[in-house]
């Protein structure tokens, strides 16, 4: 086709029109059904760091921030109070993350009053599959997090095991544990609703 | 031979963009590591390969020659984001495995270099048989070298999680095949046992 500056611009411009029209489309559908995915994903791994709590309420905006501030190299995505039937709080979920080897490793960690972990699963991560993924696979790693004494500190988590060639994923896992032995003693120790 | 099928066969065989003309490794060294993961990626690749080869043969005769690498690159880009956008909402176990390779998909040099190289230049139905015919391609390779990767590098492949094949106990396997270095030996071999096979059928021919 013979081009003009006119119809070099048109083209382009038309292309872009249609396609953005598209992906609105395509967005519009799916949109709503991956933000209920990943929420029920969330939902489904709180309940699994507390079985035995009926609800969850996220904190305060202005709390959140302050944890954040702690948090270091470590993102904080949310802090849920978790509340049991009886409408007593017995601990908290923390949804963080820190750099595995494959961009960020994010969890879902339990802590209860005291300051001892309850649990911590993997949310999402995009560790090498078959390396990284054994911080998963192999569950003896998370396990040993339970392990770890009430009001545990930065040192404590260093003395863990690493899986050996799994290193930087194990440390991504490590960092938010660590950050939130942190964030446990400076804020949420004293934060937690009395009734 | 009917025309759109030799078309097709070129894409598995003669023009295999893996084996021959070796486009699009970068993700295939890091997506074969799982053969469901793998398959997947094989048929996201088809969709949007034949999706982008359509339209660009459709309209081949009114996009400008001065512009025509931007105008593909949207093409490719829109359908790659809707493979991602629909693969987040319907399929979350398949994408949380491949990830950041889907959006990806967009620079995989075998998409643009089949808009430029053929749909830019003929029919829509050729056009579509050569995006089947390379996204087949590519799809069979991929999950070949991501067959032997999981077999021999975990010692088991596994569907949804749950092991369909699996190596006897007490295999240990060799995490090198893991990595990107074990698939690059591994692909050597699959080159050099495809120009083994195309030497001995053109030796036959000649015979």
């Amino acid at each position: 086709m013979k081009s003009s500056p006119l119809n070099l611009i048109l083209s382009v411009l038309i292309v872009c029109v249609v396609a953005a029209a598209g992906l609105a489309a395509t967005y519009s559908i799916t949109a709503p059904i991956i933000t209920a995915q990943d929420k029920a994903a969330e939902e489904a791994a709180l309940k699994g760091v507390f079985p035995d709590a009926a609800s969850f309420k996220s904190v305060e905006p202005a709390l959140l921030e302050k944890v954040q501030a702690l948090a270091g190299d470590t993102k904080v995505d949310a802090v849920y109070r978790a509340i049991d039937s009886a409408g007593a709080q017995i601990g908290w979920g923390l949804k963080v993350g820190s750099r595995g080897y494959g961009g960020y490793i994010n969890l879902v960690l339990g802590l209860d009053r005291d300051g001892k972990v309850t649990r911590v699963t993997i949310l999402s991560m995009n560790e090498t599959p078959g390396l990284g993924t054994r911080i998963k696979t192999e569950p003896a790693f998370l396990e040993q997090f339970a392990t770890l004494p009430a009001g545990f500190t930065e040192k404590d988590v260093k003395g863990l095991d690493m899986i050996s060639g799994a290193t930087k994923s194990s440390r991504g896992v490590r960092n938010s544990v660590s950050a939130t032995a942190i964030i446990f003693e400076k804020v949420l120790k004293d934060a937690g609703e009395v009734r | 031979m009917k025309e759109w099928l030799r078309v097709f066969k070129n894409g598995l065989s003669i023009e295999n963009p893996l084996t021959i003309l070796m486009i699009g490794l970068c993700a295939t060294l890091a997506v074969s590591t799982q053969v469901q993961g793998s398959l997947f990626m094989g048929i996201a690749v088809i969709f949007v390969l034949v999706m982008s080869n359509t339209l660009i043969a459709m309209f081949r005769k009114v996009i400008p020659d001065e512009v025509r690498i931007p105008i593909f690159i949207v093409i490719i880009a829109g359908f790659v984001t809707i493979v991602d956008l629909f693969m987040k909402a319907f399929f979350p176990p398949i994408y949380a495995v491949l990830g950041i390779w889907i959006p990806l998909i967009v620079v995989n040099c075998i998409i643009l270099g089949r808009a430029e190289a053929f749909a830019y230049h003929n029919t829509v139905w050729l056009s579509i048989a050569d995006g089947f015919g390379m996204g087949t391609g590519f799809s069979i390779v991929l999950v070949g070298l991501a067959f032997l990767r999981e077999f021999f590098g975990s010692g088991k492949i596994e569907f949804f999680g749950t092991a369909i094949l699996k190596m006897p106990a007490g295999y240990a396997p060799p995490t090198i095949l893991m990595m990107f270095p074990g698939a690059f030996i591994l692909f050597g071999f699959i080159v050099a046992f495809m120009r083994w096979l195309s030497e001995r059928s053109a030796a036959r021919k000649a015979a």
